[in-house]
């Protein structure tokens, strides 16, 4: 049996004011896998989310979640912005926050219940929030900032979940936090794919890789092409990683 | 109040909240400058419609009006995107071209037509209540109308009731998609369409407002109250509500003092307006500069009615003599009062609002500052066992403070039985020991803000 690709990419060309920033991308990425984007600054990480998003429009090439295209199949994927994209000045709470996830299965006019609220209160139990829930989100850390939007993308209850530099700013335990419920994820056989930075820890917490520098260098499992070779070719110059047993 | 005044009050109050709602999803999108560019391109719409029906009351200079608001957003977005400059410069391009070629019109072709610059500029209301809305008129017979009431309450009762069915209807549209326009996007909300949405209900209120306040004012009306309940509040419900309620008490008291001073209603709604945000951004400084000029005016409109009641010309008097006469006859008790007044007001202030200001920072830093002394002393205290270093007599040398500082520094720790003194030498209480402990962790583990919160279960006295 043909095996069932959660997102697949064809020839995705974007262009921002005539100059190309992801140039020509086939990506198949496979279901239940957790994948990391990883690539040099303006590579196109975050933008190559963005347009299978359908947030910026490519001017070629098509993209589909799960075979169809993602207008139809918006109820799932859930998405994870940077946490620096939002003014954390917003007067809202961190269970507002979360509840936003919960506006996409509404549609448009309808207001969030006590289903809506009761699914936000879970999520933010899951990732150790639930006591800030009523806290205003400035006077959140950097850290809770994050797992706020972690606990919003856990409400939207999707197959798919795009995450766009989740351990950005966070402490180490904060990050262990988080990829330990972006594991749990996957072994839901949820499809998780996060645009990360830090090559060390790539084979610890992932499983599949892409690697991307405008164009598509490699895609594929950590253990098969995550080498020097693959390394060199997307950030130019000769890296060398200690991958750790 | 007659009832051409309560009409007034009543449109005021309208056009308060049909600015407030939107204006509060402007500040908080900070386009708040868009209004602005709004309210002075709607004027080349006004312009173009008159020409066309050559009617001022034609709905049609509405819709025109609106969609020139709606046009400078897209033109100052499109100079935008270009790149070449930034925001705040595409709109100050944009507008003062669109509302410039509104002048040049009017003063070419309008100038016999009730169409001047002086009441485009500020509005005028005081004549709003004797014009009515006129349906089924037959022509050529005189008096044959329904007289509906006044025109303006009308317009702007419409644009009101539309804007609040949309802020019900879209409220969580509008406020995922001002926090967050990329989940927005991802969600199927389109962030476009909300933007459009706003820049539309933005422009069609500004025009509605634009006959009562003008298009100067009108920006006020929008940002000052939502700025004010922005300070207040960190809940978007409430900010709306807040913000409605600003604005309908500066369009009201704003009008009673256009009427106490016989001046300009709009001018006098945005000065309210801006003391209202200055008292709760810096509610003490204010709330006594606000007691002393009332105070003053009141002995200077006492004098002046004196003079005129003596029949004294001013220029009469010599300077030496006026101070002389204001100070002895008219510095009374009232004044006093007044003092008062502000003493009490500033405390209540003090007490009901947020905590902010350049009195409150001065004396939040002293407090801070002074705990953390305490706490550098209690950590001395805890890391040596030998009596030596814990002898009153030895603090100054040891921790290089001054002798009045040492000493209020000890006071405070006695007073919160954070220590014992006994034959001079300093020992910890065990709540001075769990309390340094708890702080020396949170030191570590970098949760300062937990400091914060934590002395509230120590102190019985801040510092």
């Amino acid at each position: 049996m043909e095996q069932k690709y959660a997102v697949t990419v064809d020839d995705l060309t974007v262009a921002y004011n005539y100059k190309p920033v992801l140039w020509d991308i086939d990506l198949m990425i496979p279901e239940s896998v957790l994948m990391c984007i990883v690539g040099p600054n303006g590579a196109g990480k975050s933008t190559l989310i963005k347009a299978i998003l359908g947030i910026i429009k490519p001017i070629a090439g098509t993209v589909s979640i799960f075979g169809k295209p993602y207008e139809k199949q918006r109820s799932l994927v859930a998405y994870v912005p940077q946490k620096g994209s939002v003014d954390w000045d917003f007067p809202t709470t961190a269970l507002d926050v979360v509840m936003m996830g919960t506006y996409g299965s509404l549609g448009w006019i309808k207001r969030p219940g006590q289903k809506e609220k009761k699914a936000s209160l879970e999520a933010l139990e899951k990732v150790g929030m639930l006591p800030f829930k009523n806290r205003q989100i400035s006077q959140l850390s950097g850290g809770q900032q994050q797992r706020i939007f972690l606990a919003r993308a856990l409400v939207q209850n999707a197959a798919i979940y795009f995450m766009d530099e989740p351990f950005q700013g966070v402490d180490a335990t904060t990050e262990k936090a988080i990829i330990n419920i972006l594991k749990e994820l996957r072994k839901a056989g949820k499809t998780v794919i996060v645009v990360h930075h830090d090559l060390q820890t790539v084979p610890e917490y992932f499983d599949w890789v892409t690697f991307l520098n405008v164009k598509k260098i490699a895609t594929g499992p950590v253990k098969d092409i995550f080498n020097d070779d693959n390394l060199t070719k997307t950030y130019g110059i000769n890296y060398k990683v200690s991958v750790q047993e | 109040m007659n009832s051409a005044q309560i009409i007034i009050q009543i449109i005021v109050a309208l056009v308060a909240v049909a600015c407030a709602i939107p204006g509060t999803f402007l500040v908080l999108r900070k386009m708040s400058l868009i209004s602005d560019a709004i309210s002075h391109s709607i004027l080349l719409g006004i312009v173009i419609g008159f020409f066309i029906v050559e009617d001022t009351s034609s709905p049609l200079l509405i819709v025109l009006a609106a969609l020139a608001g709606v046009v400078t957003v897209i033109l100052v977005e499109f100079i935008q995107k270009t790149g070449l400059v930034k925001a705040d410069t595409a709109i100050g391009l944009v507008f003062p071209a669109l509302f410039s070629i509104g002048v040049i019109l009017i003063s070419k072709n309008a100038n016999d037509v009730h169409l001047d610059i002086d009441s485009v500029m500020v509005g005028d209301l005081s004549l709003a209540p004797f014009d009515p809305l006129l349906i089924n008129c037959t022509e050529g017979i005189a008096d044959s109308c329904i007289n509906l009431g006044p025109k303006a309450i009308w317009v702007i009762g419409i644009i009101l009731i539309i804007t609040l069915v949309l802020l019900f209807m879209f409220f969580k549209e509008l406020k995922v998609s001002t926090f967050d326009p990329g989940l927005a996007a991802a969600l199927g909300f389109s962030p476009i369409i909300m933007h459009y949405g706003l820049m539309t209900v933005s422009s069609v209120t500004i025009v509605g407002a634009f006959d009562a306040v003008g298009p100067i004012l009108v920006v006020a009306l929008m940002i000052a109250p939502a700025a004010t309940a922005y300070l207040f509040t960190k809940d978007l419900k409430k900010m709306l509500l807040l913000s409605c309620f600003f604005g309908v008490f500066a369009a009201i008291s704003g009008y009673w003092l256009a009427h106490l001073l016989d001046a300009s209603i709009s001018g006098s709604m945005t000065t309210v307006l801006a003391i209202l945000f200055l008292l709760v951004y810096e509610p003490i400084i204010t709330s006594i500069l606000v007691s002393l000029a009332i105070g003053t005016g009141t002995i200077f409109y006492q004098y002046y009615e004196y003079l005129v009641a003596n029949e004294i010309g001013f220029e009469q008097l010599l300077l030496g003599e006026k101070i002389k006469t204001v100070f002895t006859q008219f510095v009374t008790l009232d004044y006093i009062y007044i003092l008062v007044i502000a003493a009490i007001l500033s405390a209540l202030l003090m007490y009901i609002l947020p905590k902010r200001g350049v009195i409150f920072g001065y004396y939040k830093v002293r407090q801070q500052k002074t705990e953390i002394m305490l706490l550098v002393f209690l950590l001395h205290i805890r890391n040596h066992s030998e009596e030596s270093e814990r002898h009153v007599k030895h603090l100054n040398e040891h921790i290089n403070w001054q002798r009045i500082r040492s000493k209020s520094i000890v006071e405070l720790a006695l007073k919160n039985n954070m220590i014992t003194v006994e034959d001079k030498i300093i020992s910890l209480t065990t709540k001075g020991e769990e309390f340094t402990e708890k702080a020396i962790d949170y030191i570590i583990t970098n949760k300062d803000t937990e400091i914060e919160e934590m002395k509230d279960d120590f102190f019985l006295f801040r510092g």
